[in-house]
C-alpha cells in the first residue's frame, strides 16, 4: 500500500446560522469552544477519512451538506474548529480557480504572479509557460490585459496555471461545468494524465458521468456527517437511493 | 493498484521542498510587486502619486504656518521639517487605511490559497513602506535646496524605521481581521487618522507643546518615532524619553496584533 497523503481525523467546522447574528468581541476569541452555540450549526462534523497517494475519489451529497467545505478544508483555505486535518504534500486546488488574477496586469503577468502564489519557482514557470499559455490557446493574447478577456478564455487560462502546478494532490471543486465543450473534454484529458502520473484526486460534482469516470471512490455526505466510504459505484447508489436525483 | 511512489517523487523531481519562511518571503514579494505594478501600469503619473501627495500637503502647511499666520513652529526651513514628519505619516496612514480592506479586497484570492494569511497584511505594510523609501529622495531634494544640513542623527534612520514597521503592523495586523466582523470599523478608523494627524507632531514638534502636554504627546508612539526621522536635519527634535516610549508601544503593538490574528483567522475564513 502507499502512503496516506490525506488524514481527516473527527474533523468538524461550525458555521452561523444567519450572517446578523449578534456577535460580541467575546465570541470572537472564544475559539477553541467545543460546543455550538444556539445561533450555529455544525456543516460538517466527525469526519474520518484517509487517503493514500493515488485515490481518487469522489465526494457527492446535496447542495450545503459539506462537500465543499469538506474540500476546503483539505485545502487548508478553511480551518476545523475540532479534529485535525494532514496533508502531506502540496495541493493544486481548482476551487475558485480564476480568483488569483489581477485584471489590470496582462496575461503574462497573471500567469507568473498566479504560479508563483500557488507555490511555483521562477524557473518553474519559465520552463512551463508555453505550454500554460498553449493549452489555454491564448497564444495571441499574451499582452493583453486579464479583463479584457471573455469568461470563457478566463476559466481556460486558470484551469491552465493550476493543473500544470505539479503538485501531488488534485482537489477539483466543479469547476469543469464551464467552458465550452471541447475545452472540458481537453480537461478531462488532463486529468486523465495526471491521474496516470500517480496523482491524488479529490473531486466534488454533481455529475455521475464525471464521477464514475474518474473516480474509484466516493465519500457520500449528508446532514454534516460522513454517511458512507466506499467504491463509487456503492457511494452513487445510496446517494441515489436516498434521493433519487436521477430520474 | 495505485501507482508505487513515493509522495517526494510525485511531487516535484527537481524541487528540494521550501521552508516556509521561503515561501512566506516569495509569497510576500509577489504581492507586494503586484500591488506596485498594478498602481503604476494603471496610472499616468505612477511613482509620482506617492510622493505628490505628502508634497501638495506640505506646501499647504507650509504655506498657512509661514505665509500666512507667522507661528514660530517647528524648525528651519520649515518644509524640510514638514516633510520629515508627513512622509512617514503617509505611509502611516496608508497602510492602515488600506488594512481595513486587507481581506475584502483580495477575498477570493484567501479563499483559494493556502498561503500564511498574514501575508494579507504584511503586503500592504511592504508596499507601502517601499513607497515610503521610494519618497526620501525628494526629501533629500527639498533639503539641499532649502539648504538643511544632514547631521549623524541620520543614523536613526533605521532605528526609526523598524519601530515604524513593528507598529503598522502591529496595528494592521489586529484591524484587519476585526472589520471583517464589524464594517463600522472601517470608518471609524479613517475617523480617528484624521484626529491622530493633528495629535501627532507632523505639522508641528513635540518641543512646540506646552509644558505637560508633550509628556501625554508621548504616549503616541508616532512622537517618537518622528522625532527620530527629524533627527537626519534637526538632531534636537529627539526626545529620548518618547523614543523609549515608542519603542515599548511598537513592540507591544506587534505582539498583540500577532496574538488577535492567531486568535481571529479561523473565523474570518469562514466569513469572507
Amino acid at each position: 500500500m502507499s502512503d496516506i497523503v490525506i488524514r481527516v481525523e473527527g474533523a468538524g467546522i461550525r458555521f452561523r446560522r444567519n450572517r446578523r447574528g449578534r456577535r460580541s468581541f467575546k465570541d470572537l476569541f472564544a475559539g477553541s469552544n467545543r460546543r455550538a452555540r444556539p445561533d450555529e450549526f455544525w456543516a460538517l462534523r466527525g469526519v474520518d477519512v484517509e487517503v493514500r497517494a493515488g485515490e481518487a475519489i469522489g465526494v457527492v451529497g446535496r447542495n450545503g451538506q459539506g462537500k465543499s467545505t469538506l474540500l476546503k478544508l483539505v485545502a487548508g483555505v478553511m480551518l476545523p474548529d475540532e479534529g485535525r486535518v494532514d496533508v502531506h504534500g502540496g495541493v493544486a486546488p481548482l476551487i475558485e480557480i480564476t480568483g488569483g488574477f489581477v485584471d489590470d496586469l496582462t496575461v503574462r503577468e497573471n500567469v507568473h504572479l498566479t504560479a508563483g502564489l500557488h507555490g511555483m519557482t521562477r524557473a518553474e514557470i519559465d520552463e512551463r509557460y508555453d505550454e500554460i499559455i498553449d493549452f489555454a490557446e491564448l497564444g495571441e493574447s499574451v499582452d493583453t490585459p486579464y479583463k479584457h478577456l471573455s469568461s470563457g478564455m478566463k476559466v481556460r487560462l486558470a484551469f491552465s496555471v493550476i493543473s500544470r502546478l505539479e503538485e501531488p494532490i488534485l482537489l477539483v471543486d466543479e469547476v469543469l461545468a464551464v467552458g465550452d465543450k471541447a475545452f472540458r473534454e481537453k480537461c478531462y484529458r488532463r486529468i486523465d494524465e495526471l491521474l496516470a502520473g500517480g496523482r491524488t484526486l479529490f473531486f466534488v460534482s454533481h455529475n455521475e458521468r464525471d464521477l464514475k469516470r474518474f473516480c474509484t471512490r466516493g465519500l457520500y455526505l449528508d446532514k454534516g456527517l460522513l454517511q458512507l466510504d466506499g467504491p463509487i459505484e456503492g457511494v452513487l447508489a445510496a446517494y441515489d437511493s436516498d434521493y433519487g436525483s436521477r430520474s | 493498484m495505485p501507482v508505487p511512489l513515493s509522495i517526494v517523487t510525485l511531487a516535484s523531481p527537481s524541487r528540494p521542498p521550501r521552508t516556509p519562511a521561503r515561501v512566506y518571503s516569495q509569497t510576500l514579494w509577489l504581492l507586494t510587486s503586484r500591488d506596485l505594478k498594478v498602481r503604476y501600469s494603471t496610472s499616468f503619473l505612477g511613482y509620482l502619486w506617492s510622493v505628490l501627495d505628502p508634497l501638495a500637503m506640505a506646501v499647504i502647511y507650509w504655506f498657512v504656518f509661514t505665509q500666512i499666520v507667522d507661528r514660530a513652529i517647528g524648525a528651519e526651513p520649515y518644509i524640510v521639517f514638514l516633510l520629515a514628519g508627513l512622509l512617514p505619516w503617509t505611509w502611516f496612514n496608508g497602510a492602515i487605511g488600506d488594512s481595513t480592506r486587507a481581506f475584502i479586497k483580495d477575498a477570493k484570492l484567501v479563499r483559494s490559497t493556502r498561503l500564511p494569511r498574514s501575508v494579507w497584511v504584511a503586503r500592504i505594510v511592504l508596499s507601502k513602506g517601499i513607497e515610503f523609501l521610494l519618497a526620501i529622495p525628494v526629501l533629500l531634494a527639498f533639503a539641499i535646496v532649502f539648504g538643511a544640513e544632514l547631521t549623524w542623527g541620520v543614523l536613526w534612520l533605521p532605528l526609526a524605521i523598524a519601530l515604524q514597521a513593528a507598529l503598522i503592523l502591529g496595528l494592521c495586523l489586529m484591524i484587519a481581521p476585526l472589520v471583517v466582523f464589524f464594517r463600522d470599523l472601517e470608518r471609524a478608523v479613517k475617523l480617528v487618522l484624521r484626529f491622530l494627524f493633528y495629535a501627532s507632531p507632523i505639522i508641528y514638534g513635540l518641543s512646540d507643546l506646552p509644558d505637560g502636554l508633550d509628556v501625554w504627546m508621548a504616549f503616541n508612539p508616532l512622537s517618537g518615532i518622528i522625532s527620530l526621522y527629524r533627527a537626519s536635519f534637526f538632531p534636537d527634535q529627539v526626545e529620548p524619553f518618547a523614543v523609549i516610549v515608542a519603542a515599548i508601544m511598537s513592540l507591544v503593538a506587534l505582539g498583540a496584533g500577532i496574538l488577535v490574528f492567531r486568535r481571529m483567522v479561523r473565523a474570518v475564513l469562514k466569513e469572507i
